[in-house]
């Protein structure tokens, strides 16, 4: 085995560790441990002189393992990589010890900052040591694309790659396309007409010579790796087709919260308490009238069914309570005096337009009732003959901190937003991660909003979390331009940290299969040893965590890796 | 001796916290024992030879070609054995799950010792003590000072005293590895590296176990063996009861699976595992058929003694090494 030459370097990050960190007693208590050949402080190790320091000692010393100690390894570690790339070394011969974040920002003894970050660097020291040479490797990128679900949302997205010659399968399970959008009729915050919006989308999506549309179609399973999958869309009567595809975007929407779960609204049992979605349709057809055919004179507009309440949402849904102003709105220009009650918890009309919209609704004569949408929701119950109204809700008003009846012909819901059933068996067939209210999770929620942590795989739209149209429509051309970019360079990248399989060591036992959140294990019955897909795998280490025998390694996260920094951080403790 | 008659092999047995199984296993190499005996001379082997250990200090260091050290280490005296062995040994090997990780004593490492001591020599059942008499290491008695050795704290495997050339796992080893094994030495056959397991394989138990096996490993209930109804063919795991199997070398010849009794992992853990009750908690963690948090702490709980199930030869010898004694 070669000898192990490793170079230290502490940052001082200007004042940011400096101050908190003696860098200089660091360096030098480094400088002690076997292998360490130089350990060095520097003012700024990511700016251009500090990663020439590296490159220069390596060079110099004929290093072949580098250890930083600076700020998290997520700012700056393919800064340092790329360094020992330049200076000859393979990449992953390098291990970064985060000072910063996990250090000198959260003391405030100096003393014990030190010693901490002696201990974190020495850990990575000892992990540095076994690091192994890791080879970059990339695919080639089939430029068709599969877009699953036909809404405001995957049309954006279809459309926008089609118009640029390549080819999209649009896969929708309802006869039509248009989601939920389709299902609207005005929408907020300029009251203009949905269906103005998508039927046009519609049409284009549907005779577009790029975009082969599937409707009530259903794909179960995408198999391959990011710019080679494959599937086969499910259709009626058995139709089966086979495709082939470089990139997904998953773009199935959300569906309404059932009211039915919330026993005091006695939603089904009152014919005329409604949900927001089916006013929508009341409004579309231009019938807005009661179960018996009549004009409501009293409508009242019940916000946070479902939201905002541990018991079933913890989530705002954000959509809901400009589309109730809106609501407001639509009901004043069709009963101009009726009553209007818009029962909430705390309007959130936030978005461009929309505080405008609140305003202007609070001037057409609609009575804000404000509730605890935490506590009880109001209780709904039939009024008695001698009452002209319908209905009664009884409820606490929170601003006046008065127990209120209202009176109602008519109750509207403004139901949450939320997942799909079936969104955890999407989630499976394309390898996406749900968060806890089975809404699909982003690779970084700020920073790269739309990919998701299996290559070539997008979510957009409300899948994602509830969103308005602008939103949706953003997010559905931000997917489609990231994979114009790959298709346009032709081939992609993929993870060099995956998990590998030692056939001498593999028993067979197959645990590791069904936890690989990227169907990319599968077992070869000849051998009786489980087979890792190098390119569908992300290295996310569930598997080398459930391999009993110890016969699968995650390449860069090896037990003997991890142990060894582990008794590094040790080391340094136990001398305090 | 003729120029050409090979000398004896240099054969010792002995046993340090241990039951006798080992020994026993020994024993069981039967007619083959002829073998052996052609080839070795047993100079020292408590259980079936009356020599003393006055005897074994007179030899000179070096002496003993090979000795089978089984049982863990517990006391003064195994651990003054140890060393003594160790001086006297070419090749040490450590014999059994006990020698090897730490074995069954090896769990009194989740106690300690005065706590064995109050429940041994003043709580359990069938004790009367009243004058609350406890073991000392020495005691005058009108001929002189008695002596006994010091019950220690901490269980441990050979290798964490002395410096250990091999292993033999198994509780106790299988006889025909012993044999296969002797007969390599016999023979000048070429070692394994200093360190290796032997007379066990690489892989895992499952690899030669034919019961039936799917990635189909969901667990909503964990059943003791004499909840299922066993139908001989189907893996344990995927009935829902805990077989040490997938985490433990295999080389037993599967007895207790095809014995329709789950592996407890006697053979320790295949190599560059270090800790085979993480690896096996580790795994068996994934198999929890649930998503919903309190059903997943019902579900765990449903385990019978997890301690004692997943560390039940390894204690000792594993990360984990014992429960953590608060010192003030």
């Amino acid at each position: 085995m070669e000898e192990i030459r490793i170079g230290v370097y502490v940052c001082w990050c200007g004042t940011n560790i400096a101050k908190m960190v003696d860098v200089e007693a660091v360096a030098k208590a480094m400088r002690e441990i076997p292998g360490v050949i130089v350990a060095k402080d520097y003012k700024y190790m990511c700016s251009d002189p500090g990663q020439e320091l590296i490159i220069q000692d390596i060079k110099e010393h004929n290093l072949n393992r580098v250890v930083v100690s600076a700020c998290s390894p997520r700012i700056h570690e393919l800064t340092f990589r790329k360094a020992l790339e330049n200076a000859g070394l393979n990449p992953y011969m390098f291990e970064m010890a985060n000072i910063r974040e996990h250090d000198s920002w959260v003391h405030t003894d100096r003393a014990e900052a030190t010693q901490k970050a002696k201990a974190l660097v020495a850990g990575a020291i000892n992990r540095v040591r076994w690091h192994e040479s890791l080879d970059k490797r990339s695919v080639e990128i089939n430029p068709a694309t599969l877009i699953i679900g036909g809404g405001i949302a995957g049309i954006s997205a279809a459309l926008e790659i089609a118009d640029a010659g390549k080819q999209v399968y649009l896969v929708e399970k309802q006869s039509q396309l248009g989601g939920t959008v389709a299902k609207l009729d005005l929408l907020f915050p300029h009251l203009d007409s949905a269906q103005q919006l998508i039927q046009p989308k519609i049409n284009r999506a549907m005779n577009h010579l790029s975009i082969q549309c599937f409707l009530n179609a259903e794909i179960r399973e995408v198999f391959g790796y990011i710019g080679n999958f494959e599937a086969k869309v499910y259709q009626k009567d058995d139709l089966e087709t086979e495709i082939q595809f470089g990139n997904v975007i998953v773009a199935t929407g959300l569906k309404p919260f059932d009211p039915s779960k919330i026993d005091q609204l006695n939603y089904k049992r009152l014919p005329n308490v409604i949900t927001s979605l089916e006013l929508e349709e009341k409004l579309l057809s231009g019938n807005l009238v009661m179960d018996n055919g009549k004009d409501p004179k009293h409508i009242a507009l019940i916000h946070c069914i479902g939201s905002r309440n541990k018991n079933h949402h913890e989530y705002c849904s954000r959509t809901c309570c400009n589309t109730a102003l809106k609501y407001s709105n639509q009901i004043r220009s069709a009963f101009p005096d009726a009553a209007i009650y818009e029962i909430y918890s705390d309007i959130r009309s936030f978005g461009k337009g929309c505080e405008e919209l609140y305003t202007h609704t609070a001037r057409q004569d609609v009575m804000f009732l404000m509730y605890d949408q935490k506590g009880e929701v109001p209780k709904i119950t039939e009024a008695r003959h001698s009452e002209k109204v319908n209905m009664m809700l009884e409820f606490r008003e929170q601003l006046s901190g008065e127990h209120v009846e209202v009176p109602a012909d008519l109750v509207v819901l403004m139901v949450a937003m939320e997942a799909h059933e079936n969104a955890k068996e999407i989630a499976h067939a394309v390898g996406v991660s749900m968060c806890g209210n089975s809404f699909y999770i982003e690779k970084h929620p700020k920073l790269d909003p739309v990919a998701t942590t299996t290559g070539g795989v997008y979510v957009v739209g409300s899948c994602q979390s509830p969103k308005d149209i602008p939103d949706s429509v953003s997010q559905a051309r931000a997917a489609a331009a990231r994979i114009m970019a790959d298709i346009n360079f032709g081939s992609v990248e993929v993870e060099v940290t995956t998990a590998v399989v030692n056939e001498d060591i593999c028993c067979g036992c197959q645990t590791c299969i069904s936890v690989c959140p990227y169907t990319a294990i599968h077992f070869d019955a000849e051998k009786n040893v489980s087979v890792v897909n190098e390119i569908l795998c992300k290295g996310c280490g569930t598997c080398g965590s459930a391999c009993p025998t110890g016969a699968i390694r995650s390449r860069h996260f090896t037990d003997k890796q991890i142990l060894s920094q582990i008794e590094g951080l040790m080391s340094m403790q136990l001398q305090h | 001796m003729s120029d050409n008659e090979k000398p004896k092999l240099k054969l010792a047995v002995y046993w340090g916290a241990a039951c006798g199984g080992c020994c026993v296993s020994v024993l069981d190499v039967h007619e083959k024992l002829f073998n052996v005996v052609a080839a070795a001379d047993l100079v020292f082997w408590p259980i079936a030879l009356d020599i003393k250990y006055k005897d074994v200090e007179a030899m000179p260091d070096g002496h003993i070609d090979v000795t089978l050290f089984n049982g863990a280490i517990r006391n003064s005296e195994n651990e003054h054995m140890a060393h003594l062995l160790r001086k006297k040994t070419k090749v040490l090997v450590a014999y059994g799950s006990c020698a090897h990780m730490g074995g069954i004593p090896g769990l009194a490492n989740f106690t300690t010792k005065e706590e064995l001591f109050r429940r041994v020599y003043d709580e359990s059942e069938s004790t009367v003590n009243p004058d609350k008499i406890r073991p000392q290491t020495s005691f005058t008695v009108p001929e002189g000072v008695l002596h006994i050795p010091e019950f220690y704290n901490d269980v441990r495997a050979l290798d964490q005293v002395v410096d250990v050339d091999y292993y033999l796992p198994g509780c106790p080893p299988q006889t025909e590895r012993l044999v296969d094994v002797f007969m390599a030495i016999v023979t000048g056959a070429e070692l394994p590296p200093k360190g290796s397991v032997v007379g066990a394989y690489d892989k895992s138990q499952c690899d030669e176990c034919e019961r039936k096996k799917t990635d189909n490993k969901k667990i909503k209930a964990f059943k003791r063996p004499w909840e299922i109804q066993d139908d001989g063919e189907t893996c344990f795991l995927e009935q829902g009861v805990i077989c040490m199997g997938p985490a433990t070398r295999g080389g037993c010849g599967v007895r207790c699976i095809k014995g329709n009794a789950p592996c407890r992992g006697c053979y320790g853990p295949p190599a560059d595992v270090t800790d085979p009750g993480a690896k096996m908690m580790s795994a068996i963690a994934t198999m929890i058929d649930s998503d919903d948090e309190d059903e997943i702490v019902e579900i765990v709980n449903q385990v019978a003694d997890p301690a004692g199930t997943f560390y039940r030869f390894s204690l000792p010898g594993s990360i984990l090494r014992r429960k953590i004694v608060q010192t003030v």
